[in-house]
């Protein structure tokens, strides 16, 4: 199982700040979240950020980035300030 | 001119002397307006080697050509002098409403000189301007000094910049606060403005901003709103969560600054994040002139009662710099420095360096006498510190010179986390190594504002940069940084559109407003121009590239010890030179005749 952290407008969408979910790479947890969460889908239209334990996939393998049991990945809604 | 009033107001607190002058198209050409312009003034009036709390020194109240316009964001203005904290120039950035109102009063720029022989405030209705007595203020907070001083102007639309105590008492740290609790907070404008015995500005004018094409510049601020109010992060997490919507990405990235930056992870962050925040003190959002965004947060807690804040560099800063993970705490702590004038992201983190100081067993309790002992994690000792900061009193005396001096008083500089004797905000560089970069040669020293990197770095905008490269691509990235933000703190607009905008969209604006019709290239080339003249500034002033443009040693030595960037340094030595090639520098950092003879600057250096 893969340990799933959202944050901001996802922490009402799926109604708690995390869950566990069963998937081999970064795309098929997507897939499974979304199906179970339609409206995740829809906030993320315009960018997410995903972290796999703290590394942003866009520097690993994107989509494809694999995942094994005990992985951490973090789910955040494009965010800025400083 | 459009945009611009064209007029500079300037008061010689020395002799009482009020005039007005004409500001040059020329001028506003090269350097935009803001942060630009009025380095321009400051380099040509003072001789950059004086000593920053001498009546010699000046200290520029600077709006840009859209301040005061309905441009979104339009509120900000600029406070340029010389640092008391760095020695190199200073400019604080602040939003709200004052710089609105001083353009409406009718001038661009307020050039404040001398010294006043005791307290005294400038009063501006229009062209009405006077110096008065400001003794009865003096030592009063900054909400009192404010409801004090609209109450005495008689026009509750007038706007009020003062210093607090800090500010009077010379910290270096000083902030000016404009509307109560909107700050001008880093490099110590407010002790300059505390050593011209100056307590306070209030200014009320009627008069309005023209720009050259109306009807243009009304569709373009039309079209630019659209696209922050559809942008996700100036639409969406920024006016939900505030800024301190970055405590949970930054920390989750593993570059959240904790216990003066020993690591980069915070276990208790969850606590004090943008979105606990929401949940627990948010009253509504609030909005600075002309803003679409609104990520203001007017926030209550029973111990301070309604207040604003704190911001996500504020909660870092008394949070997880000093080991602090309760949010009550933090919100307190920033309601104190708003009142007393101090810069949050100074405060915190030179009482952190002190903490680390007094944990390593380097300031001992015998030096403290009865004060509470500087732990991390001690809420206690952060509300006792900032309050004897303020006034100097006891450690809190040793405190009030920022961490630099400090640490550099008991023979361990590397314990100060700045630049530039300026402290670092809320994210270590070891996990962001261009953002490292741009710490190093920020013309204010330790500072996120002059090239946010953690944009492109860490939240993929407007591309998606690996935080851990160090090719010759992140060092230009890093320059186009650095000149886009000083065309926007030039202009008068507020960083955060640069989520949503580029700079074909500040182009748009700018020419709509002022009528120049410059290309985006010509404006970035302005902000080049003001990049350069902020380090000709620096370099008069005594800045060594060599020494100067550098980290504390823990961030060169010491591997990130735990999380996402575990075994990470920053690469300095590689990075940099390819910075200086970027910029046109020789490979030592001082700017290259060529480049000086391009952007016009060589008569200067």
């Amino acid at each position: 199982m893969v340990k799933v952290k959202v944050f901001a407008t996802l922490r009402n969408i799926v109604g708690k700040n995390e869950l566990e979910i069963q998937a081999d790479t970064v795309g098929e947890l997507l897939e499974k979240l979304y199906s179970k969460y339609p409206e995740m889908k829809k906030e993320l239209e315009k960018g997410v950020i995903i972290l796999v334990n703290g590394k942003n996939i866009e520097h690993l393998e994107k989509l494809d980035t694999k995942l094994k049991d005990g992985d951490v990945v973090s789910i955040f809604p494009p965010v800025g300030g400083g | 001119m459009f945009g611009y009033i064209g007029k500079i107001l300037r008061v010689n607190l020395t002799t009482g002397e009020i005039k007005t002058e004409e500001l040059k198209e020329e001028d506003a050409k090269n350097f935009i307006g803001g942060r630009g312009l009025a380095t321009k003034i400051l380099l040509e009036e003072i001789d950059p080697k004086i000593d920053p709390f001498s009546p010699e020194n000046k200290l520029i109240f600077a709006t840009g050509p859209l301040t005061g316009t309905t441009a979104p964001t339009g509120g900000r203005y600029m406070v340029v002098t010389k640092s008391p904290l760095t020695g190199f120039i200073a400019s604080s950035n602040s939003g709200g409403f004052f710089g609105p109102e001083l353009k409406a009063a009718g001038y661009d720029f307020l050039i404040i000189e001398g010294k006043a022989d005791h307290p005294v405030y400038i009063s501006i209705k229009d062209d009405d301007v006077e110096i008065k007595d400001a003794s009865h203020l003096w030592g009063k907070r900054v909400s009192e000094t404010t409801d004090k001083l609209l109450e005495e102007f008689g026009d509750k639309k007038a706007r009020v910049a003062c210093i607090g105590p800090a500010g009077e008492k010379l910290v270096r740290f000083a902030s000016i606060m404009n509307d109560k609790h909107r700050a001008a907070g880093r490099s110590g404008v407010g002790a300059v403005m505390g050593s011209k015995n100056l307590k306070a500005v209030v200014v009320r004018g009627t008069k309005k901003v023209e720009v050259a094409d109306k009807e243009k510049f009304m569709s373009v601020v039309k079209e630019k709103i659209k696209k922050i109010k559809e942008n996700p992060i100036t639409g969406g997490g920024l006016p939900n969560y505030g800024t301190a919507v970055l405590v949970n990405i930054i920390n989750e990235n593993g570059l959240y600054p904790t216990n003066n930056f020993q690591t980069g992870v915070f276990p208790y962050a969850y606590e004090q994040s943008g979105e606990a925040l929401a949940a627990k003190y948010l009253v509504r959002n609030q909005a600075c002139f002309a803003c679409p965004i609104g990520c203001g947060r007017v926030t209550y807690h029973p111990a301070v009662g309604v207040t604003e804040g704190p911001e996500y560099e504020s909660i870092w800063a008394f949070g997880a710099d000093c080991g602090i993970n309760d949010l009550a705490s933090i919100v307190i702590a920033n309601h104190l420095c708003d009142e007393l004038g101090l810069d949050t992201i100074s405060t915190g983190t030179t009482i952190a360096a002190a903490m680390e100081l007094y944990e390593k067993g380097i300031i001992k309790q015998e030096e403290l006498g009865d004060a509470p002992p500087l732990r991390f994690g001690n809420t206690e000792t952060l509300h006792y510190y900032i309050e004897k900061i303020a006034k100097r009193e006891g450690f809190g005396d040793k405190l009030a010179e920022g961490s630099y001096r400090l640490a550099e008083s008991y023979g361990h500089p590397e314990y100060s986390m700045s630049v530039k004797k300026q402290e670092l905000p809320a994210y270590d560089p070891r996990g962001a190594e261009g953002h490292g970069i741009n710490y190093a040669t920020s013309n204010r020293g330790g500072c996120h504002v002059r090239g946010y990197m953690i944009s492109p770095e860490i939240l993929g905008v407007p591309v998606k940069l690996d935080p851990h490269d160090v090719s010759e691509e992140k060092a230009k990235w890093v320059k186009i940084f650095q000149d886009l933000t000083a065309v926007i703190d030039s202009a008068g607009l507020c960083l955060f559109t640069s989520f949503a905008l580029g700079a074909e969209d500040y182009a748009d604006l700018l020419n709509a407003a002022t009528g120049f019709d410059f290309t985006a290239d010509e404006w970035l080339k302005a902000g080049e121009r003001v990049w350069n003249i902020e380090r000709i500034f620096n370099l008069k002033a005594g800045l060594i590239p060599e020494k100067d443009d550098t980290l504390p040693k823990r961030f060169l030595e010491e591997p990130m010890p735990e999380g996402p960037n575990k075994g990470h340094v920053v690469r300095l030595h590689e990075l940099l030179p390819k910075y200086y090639k970027a910029r046109g520098w020789d490979e030592k950092g001082y700017p290259t005749e060529e480049k000086l003879k391009e952007l016009g600057l060589d008569k200067y250096y």
